[in-house]
């Protein structure tokens, strides 16, 4: 029997999720920009907008965080782990591309060292998605095989009903169930005619350009220094997006205590890969934003099997210099192979 | 391939904690430190884990991590050995640490040179300036057990005299009548009373001629040695399979994850540092 969860019952749901211990996270917009932020109440939620300007990575691999805790007194080093705290979360009104690219990157952190800051949370964490009513040119999860109804990643998926009226409901995992059944008689029986679901048109050719992008001459090709001739090296591309998951590790304190964070960064800093002796492995702005693409669409799926992209377009959408993967993959698209 | 040794909620970035035992100063800028355990169980996994070739992030607190390899040989796990010269942050925190300090490692991660293929042949190992290190693992893994392989030739070059690291050793190694020593300094690095060659390490190679029947080569130095020593191995007529190196990139992580150490596709940290010439020859040579 399908449920469907009508929307004039969202906020009794946040406030039994909020009194079952949950937090509950959800699309918000703020002063200057737009993110998955913790509400008290669904007043706060914000589900009209496309997907907000950040991803929901930094709810499972925050901008930075605290690794360990030292303490050094004569003679004695003392290591204190730091686990995040313990905090059950319900991530309400993710979008599909965001879910998707959580699941992009469980390999990443799981393949042969387990890096628990990572798991800790998504095991803590119910991602209920909404799929997409809405697109705009930047969308792109289509090209990437994905769709604005793709259930990858997500614990639930809700999908609009006609008129606003509220969500069906698509329980995907024993994690979302769960926190389903806490709100159960707050969900009604039957099926009601769904809205349709954005139309996002392919905008490259995926498998053409992967098939370029693997061809070892490929690699030294003068559009690399063409198609990133105005890149800034800004690194937002990288912070919005949600897949993109390079860190580095900066000690906080004194010689006597102090903590070591674990801090994004990105592929489009030079100093990201400098050597000691001034070597500088990927020296200009194009060897960067070559690696950025190569890394997502060759170096990735090469090993986990799955392109490290899940079509959200934030690096074109809020790029300040008009670049992004979209742009580069249409132009790779339209190259010889 | 280290294996998989984590408990299901250990934190994969918390270093050990090591105990300075001895330091020496190899070169201006560079040294050597000994390190040893303080907790038995840590002590018992690098046991289990370490072989030649893989290599650790050092660390002290407040300063960070850095990457060098482990210098001390596999059939020596009783400590740890590193080398580095002191340049940035991190090392000149290491480089004022004295005998008794405490500082970190993290390791031993990466893979390993498949010593066990190389027994019964002959070995040629090509180093230049603070190259040594990595080498000088391998090298003595193998002096350690000299009866299981051939002929073994060292070629050492540093840009001066004073630059050559492990002087003590070299002379032990020159001392030994069942190795074949080649040093060098570049041309005007010698000094007055210098005895042995001048040249560059691919030049000084080429005239040693080393026979590439049933050889494997070892090298390691700076990326524009590598480069002119394997066209001088291709010269002498070593095939790319037996020609063995380790790659260094800046590594944060160490496991995977941090996103920098690439070369191509293929991660440093995990599928290196040692590689063959073979496969270092597959990579994109743009992003060496």
């Amino acid at each position: 029997m399908t449920r469907i969860l009508l929307r004039d019952k969202l906020d009794n749901c946040v406030a039994r999720w909020r009194k079952a211990g949950l937090t509950v996270i959800g699309p918000v917009k703020k002063e200057t920009f737009s993110s998955y932020a913790a509400v008290e109440n669904a007043a706060e939620l914000d589900l009209s907008m496309i997907m907000p300007d950040r991803s929901i990575k930094g709810l499972f691999f925050p901008q930075t965080e605290p690794m360990l805790h030292y303490t050094i007194k004569k003679q004695a080093l003392d290591i204190k782990d730091f686990t995040p705290p313990p905090e059950k979360r319900i991530i309400f009104g993710a979008r599909p591309c965001d879910a998707s690219g959580m699941a992009i990157d469980d390999p990443l952190f799981g393949w042969d060292y387990k890096d628990n800051f990572w798991f800790q949370r998504r095991n803590e964490t119910v991602i209920v998605t909404i799929a997409c009513t809405k697109a705009d040119d930047f969308c792109m999860c289509t090209s990437l095989k994905l769709a604005p109804d793709s259930t990858k990643g997500s614990d639930v998926m809700l999908r609009p009903l006609q008129n606003n009226r509220g969500w069906l409901v698509e329980e995907l995992t024993d994690r979302g169930r769960d926190a389903f059944n806490e709100i159960a008689d707050l969900l009604q029986d039957g099926s009601e005619p769904e809205a349709s679901i954005a139309v996002v048109p392919e905008k490259f050719d995926l498998d053409a350009c992967v098939t370029w992008l693997q061809k070892t001459e490929n690699f030294e090709s003068t559009f690399w220094k063409e198609i990133s001739m105005r890149c800034i090296g800004c690194a937002s591309c990288t912070f919005l997006c949600p897949t993109c998951h390079c860190f580095d590790f900066q000690d906080e304190g004194d010689t006597y205590s102090g903590i070591r964070r674990k801090n994004w960064d990105s592929c489009s800093f030079a100093l990201f890969t400098m050597h000691t002796s001034g070597h500088n492995p990927r020296a200009t702005q194009s060897a960067r934003w070559r690696q950025r693409i190569m890394h997502k669409f060759n170096y990735f799926p090469g090993k986990f099997n799955v392109n490290s992209c899940s079509g959200c377009g934030r690096c074109s959408r809020q790029c300040p210099v008009d670049m992004g993967i979209t742009e580069t993959l249409q132009a790779i698209s339209t190259l010889q192979p | 391939m280290t294996e998989n040794i984590q408990t299901a909620q250990q934190n994969i970035y918390k270093p050990a904690i090591m105990k300075i035992v001895a330091r020496h100063d190899e070169a201006p800028g560079v040294r050597t430190m000994k390190l040893e355990f303080q907790n038995p169980a840590e002590h018992e996994l690098f046991k289990q884990n370490y072989r030649t070739g893989m290599f650790g992030l050092y660390g002290v607190y407040g300063e960070g991590e850095s990457t060098f390899c482990v210098a001390s040989p596999e059939t020596r796990n009783e400590y740890i050995e590193f080398t580095f010269r002191q340049s940035g942050r991190v090392t000149t925190a290491l480089a004022n640490s004295d005998i008794g300090d405490l500082i970190t490692f993290r390791g031993p991660y990466g893979n390993r040179f498949p010593i066990e293929k190389f027994y019964g042949k002959n070995l040629i190992f090509v180093s230049g300036g603070i190259a040594l290190p990595p080498t000088r693992s391998v090298i003595w893994s193998c002096l350690d057990q000299r009866e299981k392989f051939g002929k073994i030739t060292i070629v050492y070059g540093a840009r001066t005299v004073a630059d050559l690291v492990y002087k003590h050793e070299l002379e032990e190694w020159e001392r030994r009548d069942d190795i074949d020593l080649v040093l060098t300094v570049d041309p005007g690095g010698e000094s007055p009373d210098w005895k042995h060659r001048v040249g560059f390490v691919p030049t000084v190679l080429e005239q040693a001629a080393p026979s590439p029947d049933n050889c494997i080569a070892v090298i390691c130095g700076p990326p524009i040695m590598i480069k002119f020593t394997l066209i001088s191995l291709k010269k002498l007529g070593f095939d790319e399979p037996n020609v063995y190196t380790t790659l260094e990139n800046r590594m944060k992580c160490g496991v995977g994850k941090c996103g920098r150490c690439n070369v191509g596709s293929i991660y440093v940290c995990k599928e290196g540092p040692v590689f063959t010439a073979a496969e270092v020859s597959r990579m994109p040579q743009g992003d060496l």
